[in-house]
């Protein structure tokens, strides 16, 4: 623990000694506080369609107060022609409203009809009595429980759809502050790894896990106050928005810790940062957009989020749903990531296909290679299930067929590579004794991702009790016949790869076929 | 120039080498794509307007009770399935036979507030989808209980299209897909620069017969070259896809101009901070004050984009020239500055 500390104060010195000298620290301050003020200034104008239509007003016309809308005056003898022309879109002569038949024209007088059949509810509501204006309510009763009104009746017109856009932006606001801290924390490593002061560090009675733990505690720290402090300044209560946040946070630290790990120059960082940032960012937003919706929602932890906003209670299940994997992948990539640490492998230069062979090479343990490759497979269980569910997640958007058997066919994919990639990269390297050795890393392998398999179904299913597909991507009836089908697939591919050497793709095609039949074969009485 | 030109090789190269601006293209195509599953995800499921457009409404209510004339037209009008029933009880029984869906019991006597009876499945997310459907029905029955009761109510005769889709298409996704690459051109300044700091292999750049502004120079060219490669294969993918565009030309000058743009920015950021810890995080920063900024002001690019695909008459080459010119400002003062480094 003592050296974890060590560490951090010394990140901690080193980001001070980054903005410190001068201007600097202070231009980044100044920069900071006019973003809050122009955040605050720029809250409600940035709308959908900002000043997208032109509309020309005459007459009696209801007054337009939506940055949509460019309102200009016309007259009589100029209005036609200006819509004719284009200069306007829609004509508003008092209570009559003219268009052309262009999509333009007609999609200004979509959102001009929106917009003003709000604004004559807002009149009617200062103008009319209460029962006059709003003349019908709706009282909502539970089919199963027909004598109980649970809410106060409402009126259709004042009726806001459930959209809960709002509540998934302040959900997001969580996130802001980590994907920014993520160039320092990547930044740390990279610098050690330009110093060439890795080597040092390591010969110092040191581990890399406790290096990357120490590197990681300043960041988590600010991770948790910030978390707290949005909390406390969107009253949301601290104790739950920490607790739904926390696996959050430890999933995106995990993948920034990737990234140092794997850059060759600095473009690189960018370009896979980026890549991440805009995975996670649609990874959380998408499926909480669908909460109430879809079951699946439950996949990104922001759905809970908007539930604790919205003060609609979740249960343990839910809850673990979304946070297990999370936090088991941190685990998992804290692993992979102390084994990596040395600079051997970082100060390699190959093709990121071939870096990524050299990782799960460094990650093998050379003396115990059944053992690792049974872990391998276990181990990355969290993160194809994390990859499942965003296939899933599209393949739901879209129903036809043929994109239900692309995404059967992603999910092959995925799968059969996490199987083999390992004994793939030992065959390669010429570790394999025989190959009844490899037979029996195959099977190992299917075991034990059939053992993550089911061990993760037993949280989803629940969960996810409609979604069909579900079934076929994480359970498949009996156990043996899945272990059977998962061994043979993986068996195929790598003892083609070992026998034939072809490219390892060609290899695995054979696998991905094979493996797409049986799902497609699973899923038959649903497609 | 022919060193520039050299420099500019070089540069070039190694992107196409390291191949990793395909990850740049690749996320550009993943948020377009993925943006636009939400947005048909989300209109089908909280826009009752473009559900009944898409023809998705496919519902059958129960009806109890007397006066439901006016609500079933409604109802109808959507393209609901009605079944009348005399009481609760029966409508009930139906539900529990998987005949129809939701009841809805109106009240006996016609008073001025008429309060509706709706009875929906237990199950949370059928219920909330069941009364999203019912939302504009509901509504246009309200509109005419008010006629009924004098109260007299404007525009409610307007027809259109739904304009989420579009407004949508042209405000956030074309100006996103241009915006983007400019982005990437900045980060490429600032990474290739810092890098150059940070690996000391500028002052070996020096000592050839090149200058801070043409190593500079190349590295921002390159990368404007680049953004211009991206912006001309969106705008021509989304031509493919039938998205009518109008001013292309000018488009893909905004884009050029706004990578001319974010590239000295960073390379102004680069030059200053000289590591790209903090050139990334005030080139970050800076470009969201700037943005948000312009938006204040109402010249934002973002808009101008906007406007041009539409075919906005009062948006041409004059807004277009604007931007050109603050690019030019941006420029000539990073030139300025750069030869005093020269000089020295």
């Amino acid at each position: 623990m003592r050296q974890i500390w060590t560490i951090a104060l010394r990140e901690v010195f080193r980001v001070r000694r980054r903005f410190s000298g001068g201007v600097s620290t202070v231009l980044v301050l100044l920069l900071l506080a006019a973003l809050a003020a122009l955040g605050w200034a720029l809250r409600d104008t940035m709308t959908l369609g900002y000043g997208l239509y032109r509309v020309g007003v005459m007459g009696d016309a209801a007054e337009i107060r939506d940055p949509r809308f460019v309102v200009m005056p016309v007259t009589t003898s100029n209005a036609q022609t200006l819509l004719a022309q284009r200069a306007v879109d829609v004509v508003i002569d008092g209570d009559a409203v003219s268009a052309r038949a262009d999509n333009k024209s007609q999609y200004a007088l979509g959102a001009l009809k929106r917009y003003l059949s709000k604004q004559t509810l807002v009149e009617l509501a200062a103008t009319q009595e209460m029962t006059r204006a709003f003349p019908l309510r709706v009282q909502l009763y539970d089919m199963d429980a027909p004598q109980r009104a649970p809410q106060a009746p409402f009126i259709p017109s004042l009726q806001t759809p459930p959209t809960p856009f709002g509540q998934v932006i302040t959900a997001f606001l969580y996130i802001m502050p980590l994907t920014f801290i993520s160039i320092f924390f990547t930044s740390s490593f990279m610098e050690e790894k330009i110093k060439r002061r890795l080597t040092v560090l390591l010969s110092a009675p040191i581990t890399p896990f406790q290096i990357i733990m120490g590197k990681m505690l300043p960041y988590l720290c600010f991770a948790v106050v910030m978390t707290a402090l949005i909390a406390w300044l969107t009253r949301a209560p601290i104790p739950l928005a920490l607790a739904i946040y926390m696996p959050t946070a430890l999933f995106i630290f995990a993948i920034y810790l990737m990234v140092p790990l794997f850059y060759r120059t600095f473009q690189d960082t960018t370009f896979i940062s980026m890549f991440v940032t805009t995975m996670t960012a649609v990874y959380l937003v998408f499926p909480a957009m669908f909460t109430d919706m879809s079951e699946l929602a439950y996949m990104s932890p922001l759905t809970l989020a908007v539930k604790m906003y919205r003060g609609e209670p979740f249960g343990l299940q839910e809850y673990l749903f979304p946070s297990a994997p999370m936090a088991l992948l941190f685990g998992v990539t804290v692993f992979v990531a102390s084994r990596l640490l040395h600079e051997e492998f970082l100060m390699t230069y190959h093709a990121l296909t071939r870096k990524f062979a050299d990782a799960l090479y460094w990650i093998i343990d050379r003396r115990r290679p059944a053992l690792s490759i049974f872990l391998m497979s276990f181990g990355s269980i969290p993160a194809v299930y994390l990859a499942q569910l965003i296939i899933l997640a599209l393949a739901t958007n879209l129903s036809a067929r043929a994109l239900l058997l692309a995404a059967l066919l992603a999910a092959a994919t995925l799968e059969e590579v996490v199987k083999t990639m390992g004994i793939a990269v030992l065959i390669e390297r010429g570790e394999a004794p025989s190959r009844r050795h490899i037979a029996l890393w195959a099977f190992l392998s299917a075991l034990g991702f059939l053992i993550g398999e089911k061990l993760l179904t037993l949280v989803s299913v629940s969960v996810v009790s409609q979604a069909f597909l579900a079934q076929a991507l994480f359970s498949g009836g009996f156990l043996l016949v899945p272990l059977a089908a998962h061994f043979l697939f993986t068996a195929v591919v790598v003892l083609l790869y070992a026998r034939f050497r072809p490219p390892y793709v060609v290899a695995l095609a054979a696998g991905i076929i094979l493996h797409t039949l049986y799902n497609a074969l699973l899923l038959g009485g649903a497609l | 120039m022919k060193p520039f030109w050299a420099l500019l090789k070089r540069e070039l190269a190694a992107v196409a080498r390291e191949r990793t601006i395909l990850i740049a293209v690749l996320i550009q195509l993943f948020i377009a794509s993925f943006s636009s599953a939400l947005l048909l995800g989300l209109l089908s499921l909280y826009d009752p307007e473009s559900v009944s457009i898409t023809g998705r409404v496919n519902l059958s209510v129960g009806l109890v009770g007397e006066n439901t004339a006016a609500l079933a037209e409604a109802l109808q009008a959507r393209g609901m399935q009605l079944v009348y029933f005399e009481n609760l009880e029966e409508a009930r029984a139906a539900y529990a036979r998987n005949q129809i869906e939701t009841v809805i019991a109106m009240p006996d006597a016609s008073q001025e507030l008429v309060t509706l009876r709706l009875y929906l499945p237990h199950l949370e997310t059928r219920a909330s989808v069941i009364q999203l459907a019912l939302q504009e029905p509901l509504k246009q029955y309200e509109n005419t209980l008010r006629l009924q009761n004098g109260v007299p109510v404007r525009y409610t005769d307007l027809k259109g299209q739904p304009p989420t889709t579009f407004e949508f298409l042209y405000s956030i996704i074309l100006p996103v897909l241009l915006f983007f690459p400019a982005f990437v051109a900045g980060n490429l300044v600032a990474d290739s620069l810092s890098e150059e700091f940070e690996m000391n292999t500028l002052e070996t750049l020096l000592t050839t017969p090149l200058s801070w502004l043409a190593i500079v120079g190349a590295k921002i060219f390159s990368a404007i070259i680049l953004a211009l490669l991206q912006c001309a294969l969106w705008l021509a993918l989304l031509s493919f896809n039938r998205v009518e565009l109008f001013n292309i030309p000018l488009l893909l000058a905004m884009g050029g101009l706004l990578a001319a743009m974010f590239g000295t920015l960073a390379a102004f950021v680069a030059v200053y901070f000289k590591n790209r810890e903090q050139a990334q995080f005030v080139y970050a920063l800076s470009l969201m004050g700037l943005l948000g900024a312009s938006f204040l002001a109402g010249v934002s690019p973002l808009t101008t984009i906007s406007r041009l695909a539409i075919g906005d008459v009062y948006t041409g080459v004059g807004d277009v020239l604007l931007f050109g010119g603050i690019g030019l400002a941006l420029w000539l003062i990073l030139a300025w500055m750069l030869r005093r480094r020269d000089a020295r």
